[in-house]
């Protein structure tokens, strides 16, 4: 997906970006309802009615309707040069300072060969003191504010909003009001009833369940459908080695 | 997570969950794996040796999920060798399992099976072997792909070939015919396997096809010939496969095959992993001749 | 300006009931790029195409096939799968509390502001984001918005409840995954690491950081779109610390700090 560094101060890790998120356990296929046969996404163009193969795609901006600059991907590595293959960590901060509502997009950097070391010094010292880096770099067309925190031995790295993201709660937020004691004291029972520990397990697994109950007693009502095999290269195969095994066949098959 | 520190050849690997089930049906674990894969070494090796691997990984056990890895792990151990290898217009980094202490690497990595290609990993398009992938559809069984095979070797044997199979450690058979020339292309051996197909399907037409559409394959063996190509993997030989029990894919005598043929026992041909280990110990590696012997497709 | 309201439903937990309206806590503008046929420069569409066939297939002719085994799918009904969420309501049901600092930033993923709905009157609002401030908890939580069911985390923020849906667990991956090897790294290393780290320590100040490249993508675009050649910089790279260098690029690092 991405390699580069990862630089705090004067060390710098190569690493790679690996997602942190797929598609859960139980997931449905698009099929086409005319031959059952799985759909894909593609890119296709309309003037042409064909698929497009990714070596003939290019960027656009567009300028005016219908109108685009097409752009390259050199020169949008060269809008910011020293952020496009260096995450660079500006300032460390302290982990529980992050306002989740800027939490976007997760991943994991993993280290490059020789980076091993200092990936590892990096995550224990970050766990440690409980901090993480925030850093900006760019992908493609975009310039993300990421924070890169420890994660069971391993780095993360988080894409924050920006600031100007984040709308402002001006008008949501309810005035001090006089809090009821007794209402208080009612919720506070039921929260210390049910309290427990975190684990997110348990509802993916409540959720997978529904699915495969409801999968299992459709097994029982309906047959699975069959998707076409797509044919290799079929046809009859070159001619005169046909003829000429045909021939052997027969002495094989003629043997006493 | 419980971790082991082993050292093989001066190289130092950290083996994890080694009391995990991965075939839980007969409490087979993750120690008994790496255990398996470690006395095979010596015969398993030298068919894995400069190919690119593909791992397929069962993180969880043969009743969960896998995953097909062709490219090797990025964060593999500095001494795992690896080769640049081009699929398509992209390149990728593959493993190379040519020692023991990689070979435990990658079955630390749950990897119960093992597939590689007919070519070495630096002369991609020359197939090292021409394979006839005998697959039962619906109705058939291995037997079948025994029949199957015994008129290919009585084909082969008149075209001055010898051919070689083993199980597939499933329900089907692999007859792998050594060439070990570097003239061969893959375009030889697709050529040469579809029309030998061809022809075992005309004159076989209840027993064999050379379709790969599902309805065809029903009652029949299915002679995959399209397996010889430079994008396609075979399950290594001496390889786990990924059933209810680790079955073997386990190189087979003629005469053995025959008599299974004969005696109507399918059982014979399903070989555990303990019975595969006995056979090695016994009788050697049976499939070293694929290795080695130089055979030519003839010019027909 | 807060958006608008997005949905509304009720907080459910004992014998509580508080009304709450959404709204979105954040809104993402970038500049856009499209993709184009390279020989014509025309707009290209996303389509799903039929693997069997090669033809572009209209939403109407989909349908979400679940495959039991390879190449064979048990057709589902969107009606079906919908009987598997929870019977579409208007609440939201706490399940249980737990500490907010359990809960891995790697789950969380879009968060809403909460409004105490006035038109019912909101008993309880401000009681239960006092509650979960004063005791630093969330509530997770699910419910059916949209017809799709949600997993979330009920947080306070100040005097704000605030509403994060969650990604499921099966979604997320572990850093066990990456099978990262064991290596030693010495204490003295370790400790002028946490050294240097505290001395780089600096407030948490998003408002610093602006996106300055939506900016230069801009300029780079009005510069082409009038016809003048664009300078190409090559991006830069930065040579990795080797290993047995390490504690001497950390020392080096910590004087610079100083």
């Amino acid at each position: 997906m991405w390699d580069g560094t990862i630089s705090f101060s004067l060390v710098a890790i190569p690493v790679r970006l690996v997602k942190a998120v797929k598609p859960g356990r139980i997931t449905f296929r698009t099929l086409h309802r005319a031959d059952y046969s799985p759909l894909a996404r593609r890119m296709f163009c309309p003037e042409h009615e064909q698929i497009v193969p990714p070596d003939e795609i290019i960027r656009g901006y567009e300028l005016a309707p219908g109108r685009y600059l097409p752009v390259t991907d050199e020169e949008l590595e060269s809008v910011s040069p020293e952020r496009s293959r260096t995450i660079e960590i500006i300032d460390f901060i302290d982990l529980d300072e992050v306002d989740p509502v800027y939490f976007d997009h997760p991943y994991y950097l993993a280290p490059l060969k020789g980076g091993e070391k200092a990936y590892r010094l990096l995550a224990e010292v970050m766990r440690r003191t409980n901090k993480a880096g925030l850093a900006k770099f760019v992908m493609v067309e975009r310039e993300y504010l990421v924070a890169v925190v420890s994660m069971e031995g391993a780095l993360a790295m988080i894409t924050l909003h920006y600031s100007e993201e984040v709308l402002p709660d001006n008008g949501i937020a309810p005035k001090e009001a006089k809090l009821e004691a007794v209402e208080k004291k009612r919720m506070e029972r039921s929260i210390r009833n049910m309290t427990a520990e975190f684990d997110p397990a348990k509802y993916a697994d409540l959720r997978r369940e529904k699915v495969v109950d409801l999968l299992n007693l459709k097994m029982k009502e309906q047959a699975p459908v069959e998707a076409p095999v797509l044919e290799e290269e079929e046809g009859e195969g070159p001619a005169d080695l046909v003829a000429a095994l045909e021939e052997i066949m027969r002495e094989v098959k003629n043997k006493p | 997570m419980s971790r082991t520190a082993i050292e093989i050849g001066g190289k130092r690997l950290s083996l994890s969950n080694l009391e995990k089930e991965l075939y839980p049906s007969c409490g087979f674990t993750k120690a008994n794996l790496l255990e398996y894969y470690g006395q095979m070494s010596g015969s398993i090796l030298p068919h894995l040796k400069n190919r690119a691997l593909t791992l397929k990984r069962y993180p969880d056990g043969v009743e969960q999920e896998y995953f097909f890895e062709k490219r090797c792990p990025v964060h593999h151990p500095a001494w795992v060798q690896t080769a640049e290898v081009s699929r398509g217009s992209k390149q990728m980094t593959v493993c190379l399992a040519n020692n023991t202490a990689t070979l435990l690497w990658v079955e630390n990595l749950a990897s119960l099976e093992l597939h590689v290609p007919l070519a070495r990993a630096a002369s991609p398009e020359t197939p090292d072997a021409m394979v006839f992938d005998l697959d039962p559809g619906e109705g058939a069984d291995i037997l079948d792909c025994g029949r199957v095979a015994l008129v290919l070797r009585e084909l082969f044997s008149r075209l001055r070939l010898t051919g070689y199979p083993k199980t597939s450690g499933q329900k089907g058979l692999h007859v792998f015919v050594p060439l070990n020339r570097p003239e061969t292309t893959f375009d030889d051996t697709k050529q040469f396997s579809k029309a030998v197909a061809i022809i075992m399907q005309k004159n076989y037409p209840d027993l064999v096809t050379a379709k790969m559409a599902k309805e065809q394959r029903r009652g029949r063996v299915f002679i995959n010939w399209s397996q010889n190509d430079a994008s396609k993997t075979m399950v290594c030989v001496y390889s786990l496969r990924a059933r209810e029990k680790p079955y073997v894919s386990f190189p087979l005598e003629w005469k053995e095959l025959e008599l299974a043929v004969k005696g109507g026992n399918p059982a014979r041909l399903h070989i555990t992993h303990a019975e595969a280990l006995g056979r090695i110990k016994a009788a050697g590696d049976l499939f070293r001749e694929v290795l080695v012997k130089k055979q030519k497709l003839p010019h027909l | 300006m807060p958006s608008g309201t997005i949905w509304k439903g009720s907080i459910h937990f004992g014998d509580s009931h508080v009304p709450v309206k959404l709204h979105s806590a954040v809104k993402q503008e970038r500049i856009q790029f499209h993709l184009l046929h390279r020989s014509d420069r025309v707009r290209l569409h996303q389509q799903m195409i039929c693997a069997y066939e090669n033809i572009p297939v209209p939403a109407e002719d989909q349908i979400k096939g679940f495959e039991v085994e390879e190449g064979k799918y048990l057709i589902v009904d969107p009606e079906e799968l919908e009987l598997t969420t929870p019977e579409s309501s208007r609440m939201i049901e706490v399940h249980e509390f737990v500490k907010s600092g359990q809960i891995s930033p790697l789950f969380l993923d879009h968060t809403y502001y909460l409004e105490p709905d006035s038109d019912i009157k909101a008993p309880g609002y401000s009681e239960l984001a006092e509650l979960l401030r004063g005791m630093d908890a969330a509530g997770i939580c699910t419910w059916t918005m949209r017809k799709r069911s949600y997993l979330g985390a009920l947080q306070a923020s100040g005097r704000m409840l605030r509403l994060c849906t969650m990604r499921y667990a099966d979604e997320v991956l572990t850093a066990a995954s990456l099978e990262l090897q064991e290596i030693d790294v010495s204490e003295k290393e370790l400790k002028i690491g946490s050294d240097l780290i505290n001395q780089l320590t600096a407030p948490f100040e998003p408002r610093k950081f602006v996106n300055e490249h939506q900016q230069r993508l801009q300029k780079l675009i009005d510069t082409k779109a009038r016809g003048e050649k664009v300078v190409l910089l090559r991006p830069r790279t930065l040579r990795p610390t080797p290993p047995d260098e390490l504690l001497q690029a950390l020392e080096a690092s910590l004087k610079k700090a100083a």
